[in-house]
């Protein structure tokens, strides 16, 4: 077989098999496959398996192009091809490699498919596969949406698989031998004889053989890897200061900038930079959309710079003031906002004809954050352009860049950065943009953007602002009636305006976590109403669970009291879903539920099932003379399979810990159209001496592997408000807490 | 204006009242000093000033006396301070972006106090942000540092 | 009568205007020119000053705690990030205050910063008790010798001209840059009323 066919092949290969047996709809354009993009590149004598594996005569390349943003995505993909490739931590060097369709997220897809993740229907199945076919049409290679394990863990497990059996075939042929003799272990191909043979050296003699084809994945009693503790690859340098951030990309003959951009989001007037262009440092101002570009000789006089600038800014787009942002989703309550009615079980409004419980709730703005501000740096030459940048949406940086540049998609290279977190934030792109912008009006020069934490807050795409009215009945110490309407401005529909795509249909994020409860109450619905857009929004850290699970679970909770009955013990009679029993029962089990606490004390649990995985927290709180004081947490989620316990356990942790700390004591608040909160001060979140005791239970019952990322968001703040009115008999209807009560 | 930073003396010609920390990152590379806030708030642009763990982001350059070390002067990936090796055997860091800053704190800290309560690891380690959540980790490993720093 | 002839001594081989460094006239009243209403009067503007959040959210109990309050905050509460200034007042136990507030006489010019003076950064000893404090009770510590750092009324007034040679808290406290409100009046007229109140045998209210 000739060179290019083989290519073909290889190309080809892991594409068809993930998809294998599935898609009903639209098959023909899906099986086109996209290149491999590590074989642009590729040299002689160097084998390049899949987009995911390539090894020549010295090293062991593995190739993790989900975005590393702390969660560890970069060891997890590693372990899962190692786990099949037989090779250890240490034997193996890793690439984020470069955006391309080869890469299309086949998971992300899946939750936006608005069908419960317990709905195992043929429609259900159907749409995922169709949502996951129009996915890969886009090429989307997106990390989020807590999909990267569960894109991952086949896929990158058949990489290793195949490049392991194309690696022993080479060796069979070549030494005449049979495959069914040959081992392998340590980033070696073992002979019969015991002999060794390094991949390495074997490498150019793979190099011309046809990847083998039919790989059996090894049964999980096998695993070497999965399941065990690993180091993860990037802890040392994360420990040392030695690992580079995209805020730390050095470039050669690189100038260093910052924007100053109307912080009601609206056009730029006027600006007067005579004050700046004076200052010691300054190269230039230059204009960029809607504000203003210093570049200087360090970042320091740019901020310096910057803030001499004086700028007449228009008006915001949205309402100037806060106030005017809640009436919208107050009046967003009517027939004409319905978004969709997601569930109805039994007849809700009879159910209501007696006595009512009533209830309203807040969730409000909230920012992302990471502590990393917001950065890039671009080089634009007549050529193309070149980025460098971490990004949670590669492939749509560079075509927002080659808009910019007036270059083809293909001319733009970007190569990705790890992140000092994201939570949602690096799924935007205004940075590269402008940082695009600056570059492209000094062509040749490298630009370095970096944000001022203040300008990183001002320009932060908010969660959701919503709402939620719930009314409800009780009878003979049960919950009876559960009838909760959410209202909500569309996170997804602001984030995927900006890309330029329509979003058609109702936004399952709305009632993320509400609507998919798993309980048989027996009249039950949940509404979903838009509010028009306002403040432009994106994806936060959960999404739509962040605050539907919060009044879901919260909602049910007074139900509960209501009726009379344990709050673990009705969720427990109602439940109908088998993984989600197991997860309140562990939860149950780890608190000592039921036991007693001592005077001044509570606890409360709660259950959301997002992005697939059924988590329940409980919380317990002692109520001090100062204040709420989070004593401890147990959270239980069903993930399938937990690929790294380490990483699991911190990813959960943090997740608590996000979640608490966010519902304790933040919000974004707009005035005169500016974000009020402009840096840590007046966004603290969760600092270590208010950090719970949290303990840990990863659940394996399920069939499907799940991501970890977001799911333990939802529940927690729910559990806190529970375990807050069982300790002081104040119910928290409104994030954030501390407008009700105070913490310690 | 010479700064001593790392054991190695530098000329730098900047303004003076240009914080240290975009000295350390801007002028000398030295990158491993983080810019999370600017206004004291976030803790990861921590360094020691003889010894003492200060804000870079708050020190201006022509105010600075002392020998500056950051966190590439605690120690490095083959020969790791106590307290990064902590880091490291807990597997604190998520994005790690926090982290050098957490280290520099705790080492400083431990410097002085080598057998702290938790109240005192609670009362030092607040003051610096971590967005990805790792506390129960770092005070697993502050308390470990400690232990190694105490030969026990 | 000692304190007050000290005092008027001291203010006596003053009066040759301006010492070096600090930048303040010193101006003597004649001896028996000021009445104990002069002093009351001039009490009450000391009271402005050392009660305004600028100084007592650094004047508290032995709890050690610095407190944020004034127009700056939401509401009244400690310094945040679980600070603790221990029995040493500037940290020494846990973290030091140096660490976020650095010892430098520039202007403050960041909002929201770690404001920093010319003087090290710490708590007022616990006895100068001033925080939730009425002003009769600050009146009698800040003339009680035991409870002031052994001052006696010539060494009030040195402790204002040696503070504006430092540019210290007080200093800081009438200009604190950043958009934080100052302390009302000002390093001079602080002084000229601290002179008048030492000079008036420092009259308490009652």
């Amino acid at each position: 077989m000739g060179k290019l066919k083989t290519i073909a092949r290889r190309t080809f290969l892991i594409g068809s098999a993930a998809i294998a047996g599935g898609v009903a709809f639209g098959v023909y354009k899906v099986r086109q496959d996209p290149a491999n993009p590590l074989l642009e590149n590729a040299k002689s004598g160097e084998a390049v398996f899949n987009p995911w594996v390539m090894i020549d005569g010295e090293r062991i390349t593995l190739i993790t192009p989900h975005t590393d943003l702390g969660q560890g995505a970069e060891s997890m993909q590693a372990a899962l091809i190692a786990e099949e490739l037989d090779v250890e931590f240490g034997q193996f060097e890793t690439r984020f490699g470069v955006p391309a369709a080869a890469y299309w997220n086949t998971a992300m897809a899946g939750d936006a498919a608005p069908f419960k993740s317990t709905d195992d229907s043929f429609t259900a199945e159907t749409t995922r596969a169709f949502m996951s076919g129009l996915f890969k049409v886009i090429g989307m290679q997106g990390t989020g949406g807590s999909s990267s394990v569960p894109d991952s863990f086949d896929k990158l497990r058949m990489a290793g698989a195949v490049a392991r059996e194309t690696l022993k075939a080479a060796v069979a042929q070549n030494w005449d031998v049979s495959v069914d003799d040959l081992k392998t272990e340590k980033g070696a191909v073992i002979m019969p004889d015991g002999t060794a043979l390094n991949y390495t050296e074997i490498a150019a003699l793979a190099a011309e053989m046809e990847p083998v084809e039919e790989v059996v994945l090894r049964d999980p009693s096998e695993w070497r890897l999965i399941g065990s503790q690993m180091r993860r690859t990037d802890i040392v340098g994360k420990s040392t200061g030695t690992l580079k951030y995209g805020i730390d990309v050095d470039v050669g003959g690189m100038v260093h900038a910052t924007v100053k951009v109307n912080p009601r989001r609206g056009v730029m007037n006027s600006y007067d930079a005579g004050e700046a262009e004076k200052m010691s440092g300054v190269l230039k101002i230059l204009p960029v959309t809607n504000g203003v570009a210093v570049v200087a000789e360090n970042t320091w006089y740019a901020f310096k710079a910057a803030e001499a600038i004086t700028c007449d800014w228009g008006p915001s787009p949205y309402p100037a003031e806060q106030s005017d942002h809640w009436k919208a989703v107050a009046d967003s309550f009517t027939d004409d906002r319905l978004d969709k009615v997601w569930r109805k079980d039994g007849d809700p409004d009879a159910g209501l004809s007696g006595d009512v419980v009533e209830a309203a709730y807040h969730a409000p703005y909230l920012a992302h954050a990471p502590l990393e501000p917001l950065n890039a740096v671009v080089k634009v030459t007549e050529e193309g352009a070149d980025i460098w940048v971490s990004h949670q949406i590669p492939r749509i940086v560079q075509q927002q860049v080659a808009a910019i540049t007036g270059h083809d998609t293909a001319q733009v290279k970007l190569h990705g950065q790890y992140a000092g977190g994201s939570f949602g934030h690096r799924l935007e792109f205004e940075n590269v943009k402008l940082a695009a912008e600056i570059a492209n009006q000094m062509r040749g020069t490298p630009v370095k953007l970096t944000y001022s934490r203040e300008e990183d807050f001002a320009h932060d795409y908010p969660r959701q602002i919503s709402m939620a009215r719930g009314r409800g009945a009780v009878k003979d110490g049960k919950v009876e009636t559960y009838d909760l309407s959410i209202a909500s401005v569309s996170s997804s529909a602001s984030q995927i305006g900006r890309i330029g795509m329509p979003m058609p249909g109702p936004d399952s994020q709305i009632p993320a976590g509400a609507w998919n409860l798993p309980y048989a109450v027996p009249n039950f619905r949940v509404s979903a109403y838009r509010v028009p857009e306002l403040a432009p929004t994106s994806s936060w850290r959960s999404v739509g669970a962040s605050s539907a699970g919060f009044f879901a679970d919260s909602f049910l909770d007074e139900l509960i009291h209501a009726a009379g009955a344990d709050p673990l013990e009705e969720r427990l009679r109602l439940c109908t879903h088998d993984l989600a029993r197991k997860v309140l029962e562990a939860v149950g089990e780890m608190s000592g539920w039921g036991g007693d606490l001592g005077p001044d004390r509570g606890r409360g649990v709660a259950f959301v099932n997002s992005f697939g995985v059924p988590c329940a927290e409980v919380v317990e709180v002692t109520n001090t003379p100062g204040g709420i004081k989070i004593d401890k947490v147990f959270i239980a989620a069903e993930v399938g399979t937990v690929i790294d316990p380490v990483a699991f356990d911190n990813q959960v942790k943090g997740g608590v810990v996000w979640a608490l700390g966010h519902a304790m004591n933040c919000e974004v608040t707009y005035s005169d159209g500016v974000a009020e909160q402009s840096n840590y001060h007046a966004y603290e979140a969760m600092r270590m001496y208010q950090c719970p005791e949290i303990e840990v239970r990863g659940l394996e019952n399920g069939d499907t592997v799940r991501g970890v990322g977001e799911p333990p968001v939802p529940p927690a703040a729910a559990a806190l408000g529970n375990a807050i009115f069982a300790a002081t008999g104040k119910r928290l209807r409104e994030m954030p807490f501390n407008k009700h009560i105070d913490f310690v | 204006m010479k700064i001593t930073v790392n054991g190695e003396m530098h000329d730098v010609a900047v303004a003076p009242d240009m914080p240290l920390l975009w000295v350390l990152r801007d002028e000398l590379k030295l990158t491993g000093t983080k810019y999370g806030c600017g206004i004291a708030q976030c803790g990861a642009c921590t360094v020691h000033i003889d010894g003492v763990a200060v804000r870079s982001c708050q020190m201006p350059v022509g105010d600075l006396e002392g020998e500056v070390t950051t966190i590439e002067g605690l120690g490095q990936p083959q020969v790791l301070h106590a307290v990064q090796a902590a880091w490291v055997e807990h597997q604190v860091a998520q994005c790690g972006y926090c982290q050098s800053g957490q280290i520099m704190a705790a080492a400083s800290f431990l410097d002085t106090n080598p057998d702290p309560t938790d109240a005192d690891i609670d009362r030092v380690m607040s003051a610096n942000l971590c967005r990805c959540g790792t506390y129960p980790r770092i005070r697993e490993a502050v308390k470990t540092a400690a232990a190694s720093l105490r030969g026990a | 009568m000692r304190r007050l002839i000290t005092v008027t001594g001291l203010l006596l081989s003053g009066a040759a205007l301006a010492s070096d460094g600090h930048g303040l006239v010193i101006k003597t009243p004649p001896v028996g020119s000021v009445s104990r209403t002069d002093g009351l009067q001039a009490w009450e503007k000391i009271h402005a000053v050392v009660s305004h959040p600028r100084c007592v959210n650094c004047h508290t109990d032995e709890q050690n705690l610095p407190m944020w309050s004034g127009p700056e905050y939401a509401d009244v509460r400690p310094h945040g990030m679980n600070i603790h200034a221990g029995e040493s007042r500037i940290g020494a136990e846990t973290l030091t205050c140096q660490t976020c507030h650095v010892t430098s006489t520039r202007p403050n010019t960041v909002p929201r910063a770690a404001p920093h003076t010319g003087m090290e950064w710490r708590l007022a000893p616990a006895e100068f008790l001033w925080f939730g404090v009425d002003g009769r009770t600050i009146c009698e510590q800040i003339r009680d010798p035991e409870r002031n750092g052994g001052r006696d009324g010539a060494g009030l007034v040195e402790h204002i001209t040696h503070d504006a040679e430092k540019k210290g808290f007080i200093t800081w406290g009438f200009d604190p840059g950043a958009g934080r409100e100052p302390a009302p009046g000002g390093m001079q007229a602080h002084l000229d009323d601290m002179i008048v109140w030492v000079a008036a045998e420092m009259p308490c209210p009652e």
